[in-house]
């Protein structure tokens, strides 16, 4: 199984409640979540690969197509690598409408924790704001996250973003 | 003149000079869903591996009226529009499914039809304890629901609302049946469906996607990374109507100083720039051609292409006059080893509603509806490759299918003399 078809098969119930998880790595946790949004949010791009480890994997995929045990995602970047090949393109290259965008982080649900692999499942709203000021919403969905702590830091094993806005307003060119 | 007359105009004599209106007239709107999608045209359904099984059913779409296309129990393939033959409810909810154990049930009064549509049952058809019901001469057999005719080609299902349309095989014609012969002659898997709802006139993607001159400078990552550079060796095919077309690219005869010269002024081309993580683009050819790119349509509003080693159809549903839904297919070969499969994943990096290279024909439909908002009175400039006869090129650096694409929507949009 892969990690696109593991991310969409968590299993449900299991309860948030180990008493080896502590409030300090509870909190750590949506501490972490959140300084990815405001990354994200405060336009640091350049930042945004540093939540991962260098073989991490960041990866949206349509709830449509995870519904129906469908494979293509909408973005893969399966390397530390790729993700910052990502920045320089969205920087430098590729031409899309610029927005300012707005995380809304939610529902932070630790599923449990696997040789050091945490399984966090959060909620996302995505408002993307035009530069005449109009807000849209423009994606909602889950995130199902495996985070690690490495050299005392927490990192992305993988993020999985599932979209429930499978119709994507537009195009996706930034990321969730 | 008002906007409406600008439309109605059409693109002119030799289709080089298209009006704005035609992207923003509600009328024209209303018009090309009667003449043009439920006209003498094709329209593209989806694949016949989406429903392999008896009472399969998925939904499609005919310009922005909702079918249901159906495999029957003896194996056709039967479409019907998704509208109660009672009092027009949607009948089916669901994108994709079976209806072979409960036949088609409206949701309102619990009218059944089957997979060709025809009517099942009528609850209370004969009243209640002797009271109301139906009239006497209430005859099932004259409320089945509405049907396209329906053909397929390669796996391909179109369907059609007129009747006396000539076969979806001479439709096609021989010189776009071969491109769908070299990508649909082996069996083909679904690996997954992509949505965008882009901000645009559902023109502005067919545009777009009859369109090489664009492709090799709205795309540094075309450009850059060897999928399509305007050196290259490129043919724009038409059909006898001018309304399909092939843009084939394929990497041949290409002369790096020639490339340096053509991009002294555009930052699009970057020989310097390289990737961190190039292992997306590790992918064995599918085909010994060496083409890189391949973008077909079908006249209305159905793309099929190849970009590396990526295939899919796109369907262009309008979705009123200044927005459309791309719906996108993406496909693998049922011959795909586990290598050949992985490469199929990390190429959707370049195509789909994120991809390197498709997000930017999103965001090129917007920018032509913004900019031309407003502006009815005003018309594109079209002539790149020339403003004389519509015929087949070979060169890349050419729009003679856009207009060949303008030419077709004419002749069927025209108001009769």
């Amino acid at each position: 199984m892969n990690d696109r078809a593991k991310a969409a098969t968590l299993p449900a119930g299991s309860l948030d409640a180990d008493p080896a998880l502590g409030a300090d790595m509870r909190a750590a946790i949506e501490r972490f979540l959140i300084e990815y949004a405001r990354c994200l949010d405060e336009d640091r791009l350049e930042a945004w690969p540093n939540f991962f480890l260098d073989d991490g994997c960041y990866q949206v995929l349509s709830r449509e197509n995870v519904e129906h045990g469908l494979p293509a995602p909408i973005i893969y970047h399966y390397s530390r690598g790729m993700i910052e090949d990502r920045v320089t393109s969205l920087r430098d290259a590729l031409t899309y409408e610029p927005v300012y965008t707005r995380h809304m982080v939610s529902n932070v649900y630790i599923v449990g924790v696997e040789a050091g692999v945490y399984r966090v499942i959060s909620n996302y709203a995505l408002y993307q704001t035009t530069i005449e000021g109009r807000t849209d919403l423009y994606s909602v969905g889950r995130c199902e996250d495996a985070i690690v702590v490495r050299d005392g830091r927490l990192k992305f094993k993988t993020r999985t973003v599932i979209a429930d806005t499978f119709a994507v307003k537009n195009n996706m060119a930034l990321p969730i | 003149m008002t906007e409406a007359d600008r439309a109605a105009a059409g693109p002119g004599e030799n289709f080089a000079r298209v009006p704005f209106a035609l992207f923003s007239d509600p009328a024209t709107f209303a018009r090309e869903r009667d003449v043009l999608f439920r006209g003498p045209t094709w329209n593209y359904l989806g694949l016949e591996v989406e429903i392999p099984k008896p009472g399969d059913y998925l939904l499609g779409y005919v310009g922005d009226v909702q079918v249901v296309v159906n495999r029957t129990p003896a194996g056709g393939i039967a479409a019907f529009e998704n509208s109660c033959a009672h009092r027009g409810a949607q009948l089916v909810r669901r994108t994709r499914g079976n209806a072979a154990q409960h036949a088609h049930t409206c949701p309102y009064h619990q009218w059944r039809f089957d997979t060709a549509g025809a009517l099942l049952s009528v609850p209370q058809e004969h009243g209640v304890k002797g009271k109301g019901g139906m009239p006497a001469d209430f005859d099932k057999r004259r409320h089945s629901l509405r049907t396209l005719r329906v053909e397929t080609y390669k796996g391909l299902i179109f369907g059609t609302c007129a009747p006396e349309m000539p076969s979806l095989y001479d439709y096609l014609g021989p010189k776009i049946r071969p491109e769908i012969d070299r990508i649909f002659d082996r069996p083909i898997v679904v690996l997954g469906y992509w949505r965008q709802a882009v901000p645009a006139n559902w023109k502005l993607y067919l545009e777009n996607v009859k369109d090489p001159y664009h492709a090799s400078l709205l795309h540094l990552y075309h450009t850059t990374f060897g999928i399509y550079r305007a050196t290259m060796a490129g043919r724009v095919l038409m059909d006898d109507t001018c309304g399909h077309s092939v843009l084939r690219t394929a990497d041949i005869g290409e002369n790096p100083t020639e490339m340096k010269a053509l991009y002294k002024d555009i930052d699009k081309y970057r020989p310097g720039y390289k990737l961190k993580d190039p292992s997306l683009f590790e992918t064995k050819p599918d085909y010994d051609d060496r083409v890189t790119n391949m973008i077909m349509t079908v006249f209305p509003n159905l793309m099929l292409g190849q970009v590396a080693s990526t295939f899919q159809t796109r369907h262009v549903r309008p979705k009123g006059v200044d927005g459309f839904e791309l719906y996108w297919t993406y496909l693998g070969f049922a011959s795909d080893d586990a290598a050949a499969r992985e490469g199929r994943l990390r190429q959707a990096n370049f195509v789909g509603p994120a991809g390197y290279i498709s997000l930017e024909d999103g965001e090129a439909g917007r920018l032509v509806q913004r900019g031309t908002h407003g502006l009815g009175d005003r018309a594109s400039v079209v002539e790149m490759g020339g403003d004389g006869a519509i015929a087949d090129q070979d060169t890349l650096a050419t729009e003679v299918a856009v207009r060949g694409f303008w030419k077709r929507y004419h002749e069927l949009m025209r108001p009769a003399p």
